[in-house]
């Protein structure tokens, strides 16, 4: 069986690098560590790795708006390597952090061809709350999603950990057009509520939606889905004894193998898997 | 070079809105009850460069403003802007840092603009401000005081616009903060040969806090011959010191830096006993002693009390580190920068133990004045609620952009500590047991010749005598360059950095630069080699014009100081580059014997180190025991035991911390299995924190923690008591492996020394001795090994009959093994039938309980004296404290809770919370005490477990022979009700028990 090679980015302030990496490692992944500049200065190469992670952080201390600052260096430094990646069908997740990072590039949601065109189209900003907070969430996905990181999962418990996770678009136009495409692919629901919220663009109440997100935006994925994005940490629940309800007997299982894996170790495995099948 | 302006705004429009300006009405709402029509802001950055304002114009959106969400606006302000604020607002107030003063979103936006235009001259520089706009401002509200509440004068500017002024456009506009230039001063020459009065007055007036026989000592070394001949073939002037060598020394012996206290002489007098003693250190008898006992009986002790944090091997892979310190005095001044300096300063102490562990763990325990204080405010000093906002926001910053969860802490309440707030912060660190090139991790390795680097942050005015100055007591005059913002992601950078270099191998010794700066780290690490050579014109500076004493003292933060040998240099500079993480080689290890300072050629400092590090003469105290004096705290004849538990339950000591605490990031890693706060709805107290910090393995580690001071009003040696085994309790309750826990002590004192000023010394000094004494009787008890600690021993306000002094606080923390996260129990209530049952006994010790200090303050009792709870038998409490762990880790326990402030009462009502599920509980035979010490008394090695029916026979046969009362049953009602045998104490809905826990400290103003 192939090994996918998986870079993880790391540096000025991303800090959810060891989880990242060891979470692909758990699923046949064979993940590195690569600090942005080892790429800027060309002594690695973005092209020896089939899939690229952006983890969660506080890349520059999300001052200037989080994101932002390491989103222009890999605009403004890795515009090639990055176009190359994306045309060679190799897959990028970017969570919380990540998600802020590839959002401000332009990655994400991209254009409405298949052209990343590094112009950005939306935001994440603060949450309506005002405050950062670590908090547990529930997450329902789009059935309807070509999104390749979240095929099969329906409905998670993982947590947020953001004080700007507010997705926003500048007008309806461009939301309706995103939900169009299926690149809504995963939001927050109510647990109590069994049907997928997926038809309800209500905002939801503090904190079902931990921070008044446009449609309860969680995460959202390019045209090709092969760029996703989320704001919540699937990484964080790995295994099962780090959901809040483990010590009840409450913890969802998994269906793996794995007697211990928690409900966020499909989304790596389906990268991991996906490169499998492409070779 | 020319300044260019540009302010960003937050566009309006459905679904967006100005988040900033909210936080700030909803803030004034809650603290001041002032309601705003609204608040508006704009961020503002004034960008000093040579780039064109036009270049600067036409790539604003790229960085300083964010296309979607803001207008932005170059070379002009928004104030006045009709097309964007369409009403003139009622006040405008801009806030922005004094000169000198880390301005991080200023620093983050010089490396973005940097990014842009890489041809900007080197000089450039970038000072932000924000600018808040009122509307619909509340009849008599005062602008100034308004401006107040928004920034601290003692590192931040404000520039204020009101009324007729915001009508006519006049704008009071922030300018750019231009540093003044600073003076470099050749070393001056000190004459010591003068008055005891001249001597006190040269230490007094340079801040030095140095006593007048320790003044001596160092006029004596002047005097030797030997020094005098060895100085004058070093070229230094021979028969005094230069300022860089006083100041030095005066950091090195600085209370803050020696423990003068805890290595004194004390001369004991117990006036209830009349035992008298000479005890020659507190440190070495109680505490040191002890530990080095146990580190026969173990093989898991790595490194004790030597190091920056002490280390115990976890398993034959990895081992685990831990250290907490205080900030007290930078809190009080500045509690957001003082906090913030807190946490990230500590982190540094886990990256400098050893060759470098990695943090992994925050702790953090806060002693507040009353949140809702209506008395007078020190001057100087700020509302407790606003110490609690800032430093809050300080440790939350710190500790989330570091990326190292929050995993325990606690916030405690008492009207003294208005004078001081004590701010604890502790760190877990994680290493491997072996590097790949064999060494052992927890031993540096440095040899004369290695290069010595000063890596991370550069060296400033700032910061410049937080050692000494933390080591007197804080007055109106208290001086500003004490206080710092720190700057937690350039530390992030140099962490990363540094462990790389570890894992590389290029490391062989590392300490950080807290207290004493460069003088203290240097100096520490060249005792391993017996000399150093240090060039103070290599270090980097933030401005230029530093004096050498000033770049040896500064305790400018986000530096460690790390050794490198000769051939592996290269390899290090080259990673440093890397990382953008600035490592300047300032030092050499020698074997001279001699602390040697020069500034390019020429000597400024000559110090012997065994004179700098064993010079300072040992202090001789006395202190004298007698029982203070109150009022008996007697309940009344009959009372509402419903209502008294909802008023305990509202208790700022008490009452739930969660929407401070859950701003804290508590996960990340990916290992937190006990968070903060558990149960049904994840708001029920966790009793303390677990990890498992290997990914993809369930073995755990546990951290927890103990702090009573209420009890040091009648007994500072039960206060301690009562923390060791609050800390262990915390820790059984989720299943601690008693046979492999360590503790952190951390004492916070009143000044113990009689003088003019404590008139009160010697009592103090023999509650200090009382404490002492307990620890070392517990600890021996729980095998319980101090590996670290730390104490502050100056936490007054004031002089006279206007002094504040704290109460005397012992913070115990505790890190432990737990052989399987899996078996973690928590507090919350699971399943209806399971059986509750009390492990410990309840006796008559309702003295200093939060009861009597409640009802005294009411009026309902006469005083809080009688018997505070006491550890008669430790022994016999750690068996059942160790049959208590088994049955957790074997699965049969899967609820536990200890019993704390409150007692019984609010234990079981804290369950009830987290589980959202009632219980009906008998209290009969649980004590042969009164009902209220049984209901309400805070009687120590008492837990509260539940048991399912299935696992009780199991659990009852684990606990034989340990005293274990069955209280009753959880039940499948909302109804949380305590009978006495035949009497009714409790019965109360458990939505009325969350509603009274969770109001009080809820100050956030909500999300609208």
């Amino acid at each position: 069986m192939y090994i996918p090679k998986v870079a993880v980015l790391f540096g000025f302030g991303i800090n959810c690098d060891h989880e990242t990496a060891a979470v692909f490692e758990m699923v046949g992944g064979e993940s590195t560590r690569v600090h942005l500049n080892s790429f800027i200065s060309g002594e690695d190469e973005l092209s020896n790795y089939d899939i690229l992670a952006v983890p969660g952080g506080f890349s520059f201390g999300d001052h200037l708006g989080s994101g932002r600052l390491m989103g222009n260096r890999m605009r403004f430094s890795l515009r090639d390597e990055l176009l190359n990646f994306i045309k060679s069908g190799k897959p990028i997740i970017g969570i919380c952090n990540g998600f802020q990072v590839l959002v401000k590039t332009g990655l994400l949601p991209g254009p409405d061809n298949n052209e990343p065109d590094f112009i950005q189209r939306a935001s994440l900003t603060l949450n309506d709350s005002g405050r950062y907070e670590d908090r547990w969430v529930t997450l329902d996905f789009n059935k309807d999603s070509n999104c390749i990181w979240t095929k099969g999962l329906t409905r998670i418990d993982c947590p947020v950990r953001h004080g700007e996770g507010k997705y926003v678009m500048p007008d309806a136009e461009s939301l309706a057009n995103l939900a169009n495409n299926n690149q809504i692919t995963v939001r927050y629901v109510d647990p109590q509520n069994p049907q997928s919220d997926n038809n309800n663009d209500e905002v939801l109440p503090f904190p079902l939606s931990p921070n008044g997100s446009m449609m309860n935006i969680a995460g959202i994925s390019d045209k090709t889905g092969l760029v996703f994005g989320l704001m919540p940490h699937p990484e964080a629940i790995y295994a099962q004894w780090l959901h809040p309800d483990f010590s009840r007997g409450g913890a969802p299982a998994s269906t793996t193998d794995i007697q211990w894996e928690g409900q966020g170790l499909q989304i790596f495995r389906n990268a991991v898997e996906y490169i499998q099948s492409t070779h | 070079m020319h300044i260019t302006r540009v302010e960003a705004t937050p566009k309006s429009g459905p679904g967006l809105r100005d988040v900033r300006g909210d936080v700030v009405r909803r803030q004034l709402s809650a603290d001041h009850n002032l309601d705003f029509s609204s608040v508006k802001t704009i961020v503002g950055f004034l960008i000093n460069s040579d780039v064109s304002h036009e270049e600067i114009a036409a790539r604003a959106d790229d960085l300083f403003a964010d296309p979607i969400i803001e207008h932005s606006i170059t070379n002009h302000s928004f104030l006045g802007n009709r097309e964007i604020f369409s009403e003139t607002p009622d006040a405008v107030v801009s806030v922005g840092f004094k000169p000198g003063v880390t301005d991080n979103p200023g620093k983050a936006a010089l490396d973005g603009f940097r990014t842009i235009f890489p041809e900007a001259t080197p000089e450039s520089d970038i000072s932000t401000y924000i600018t808040y706009l009122f509307y619909g401002m509340p009849q008599n509200t005062s602008t100034e005081w308004l401006s107040s509440t928004l920034y601290n004068n003692l590192i931040q500017r404000s520039f204020v616009t009101e009324g007729e002024m915001c009508n006519s456009g006049n704008w009071l506009m922030i300018d750019y903060p231009e540093k003044p230039p600073q003076e470099f001063k050749t070393p001056a020459h000190i004459n010591l040969e003068i008055s005891n009065e001249q001597l006190i007055d040269i230490s007094e007036t340079g801040l030095l806090a140095l006593n007048l026989t320790e003044m001596q000592a160092i006029q004596q070394h002047y005097r030797n011959p030997e020094i005098r001949q060895l100085r004058q073939s070093a070229g230094i002037v021979e028969d005094k010191p230069t300022d860089v060598e006083l100041e030095c020394l005066a950091q090195t012996w600085s209370e803050h830096c020696k423990h003068k206290i805890f290595a004194s002489k004390i001369h004991h007098t117990d006036l209830e006993t009349g035992e008298q003693a000479v005890i020659d250190s507190i440190f070495k008898t109680h505490i040191m002693k002890p530990t080095h006992d146990m580190q026969n009986d173990v093989d898991w002790l790595l490194s004790v009390f030597h190091d920056n944090s002490g280390v115990i091997a976890w398993d034959d892979e990895w081992s685990v580190c831990m250290k907490a310190e205080t900030h007290n005095s930078p809190s009080a001044l500045d509690p957001y920068g003082g906090a913030m300096t807190g946490i990230v300063g500590v982190n540094r102490d886990i990256l400098g133990t050893g060759l470098g562990a990695r943090p992994i763990a925050n702790t953090d325990v806060f002693c507040f004045g009353p949140p809702d204080w209506q008395g007078e405010i020190p001057d100087n000093l700020f509302h407790p609620s606003r110490v609690l906002r800032g430093v809050h926001a300080g440790v939350r910053v710190g500790g989330n952009e570091s990326g190292i969860p929050t995993i325990n802490g606690a916030i405690v309440f008492d009207e003294r500590y208005l004078g001081k707030p004590l701010v604890y912060c502790g760190t877990v660190g994680l290493m491997p047991r072996k590097l790949p090139d064999g060494r052992e991790s927890h031993i540096k390795t440095p040899s004369a010749g290695d290069v010595v680097f000063m890596v991370g942050g550069r060296v400033g005015y700032d910061g410049i005598h937080g050692a000494t100055f933390s080591s007197l007591e804080l007055t109106e005059e208290s001086p500003s360059s004490a206080v710092q913002i720190g700057d937690p992601i350039t530390q992030k950078k140099m962490i990363d950095m540094i462990l790389e270099a570890r894992d590389l191998g290029l490391i062989s010794c590392i300490t950080d630069n807290g207290a004493g700066g460069l003088s203290s780290s240097i100096g520490e690490m060249a005792e391993y080699t017996n000399g150093c050579r240090i060039d103070l014109a290599k270090v980097p500076l933030k401005q230029p014009g530093l004096s050498p004493w000033e770049i040896l003292v500064s305790e400018s933060q986000e530096r460690m100081t790390v050794s490198v040998k000769p051939e592996d240099v290269a390899a290090f500079e080259k990673l440093a580059l890397l990382h953008e993480v600035e490592a300047s080689p300032v030092a050499e290890f020698t074997s001279t014997g001699i602390f040697h300072v020069q500034y390019e050629q020429s000597t400024v400092a000559y110090l012997p180190i065994e004179f700098l590090h064993d010079g300072v003469p040992q202090l001789e105290l006395e202190s004298e025991w007698k029982i203070p004096e109150h009022k008996p705290f007697n309940p009344p004849q009959t009372a509402d035991h419903n209502t008294i538990l909802t008023d305990l339950l509202a208790r700022p000591n008490i009452a739930s911390k969660e929407s401070w605490v859950r701003q804290y990031d508590h996960e990340v890693i990916a290992q937190t299995v006990v968070k903060p706060f558990v149960g049904v709805k994840r708001d029920g107290p966790a009793d303390a924190g677990v990890i498992a910090p290997i990914h993809g393995n369930p073995r755990g580690l546990v951290v927890s923690c103990g702090i009573a001071p209420r009890y040091s009003d009648i007994d500072a040696g039960a206060m301690a008591a009562a923390a060791i085994d609050e800390a262990v309790r915390n820790a059984v309750c989720v299943g601690v492996d008693v046979d492999k826990i360590a503790g952190l002590d951390n004492f916070c004192w009143p000044d113990p020394i009689e003088s003019e000023k404590t008139p009160d010394g010697k009592f103090k000094l023999a509650q200090l001795v009382r404490a002492n004494r307990e620890l070392e009787r517990i600890c021996r008890a729980y095998r319980l090994p101090c590996v670290s600690g730390k104490d502050s021993m100056k936490n007054d306000y004031g002089k006279g009959p206007n002094k504040i002094s704290i109460p005397p606080t012992l913070l115990f923390s505790l890190f432990g093994d737990h052989p399987d996260v899996r078996n973690s129990a928590t507090s919350d209530l699971k399943h209806p039938g399971d059986k509750l049952y009390l492990v410990g006994e309840s006796l008559e010790e309702l003295g200093a309980s939060e009861l009597a200090f409640m009802m005294t303050e009411s009026g309902q009792a006469a005083g809080i004296g009688g018997n505070v709870p006491l550890l008669t038998d430790p022994e016999r409490l750690f068996s059942s404290y160790r049959a208590l762990s088994k049955a957790i880790n074997s699965g049969v326990v899967k609820t536990a809770h200890d019993c704390s402030e409150g007692g019984l009462g609010v234990a079981l009502a804290e369950m009830c919370i987290g589980g959202r599920i009632g219980a009906k509980i008998d209290i009969d035979g649980t004590g042969k005490t009164s009902t209220w010490a049984r209901l309400w008394g805070e009687s120590l090695g008492r837990i509260i477990i539940a048991v399912s029916a299935q696992n009780n026979a199991k659990f009852l046969e684990l606990m034989t022979g340990h005293t274990t009362t069955l209280l009753g049953e959880v039940e499948a009602t909302t109804q949380l009700s305590i009978v006495d045998g035949f009497d009714e104490l409790i019965s109360i809905e458990v939505n009325d028990l969350v509603t009274s826990w969770q109001g009080t400290l809820d100050l956030t103003g909500g999300v609208a």
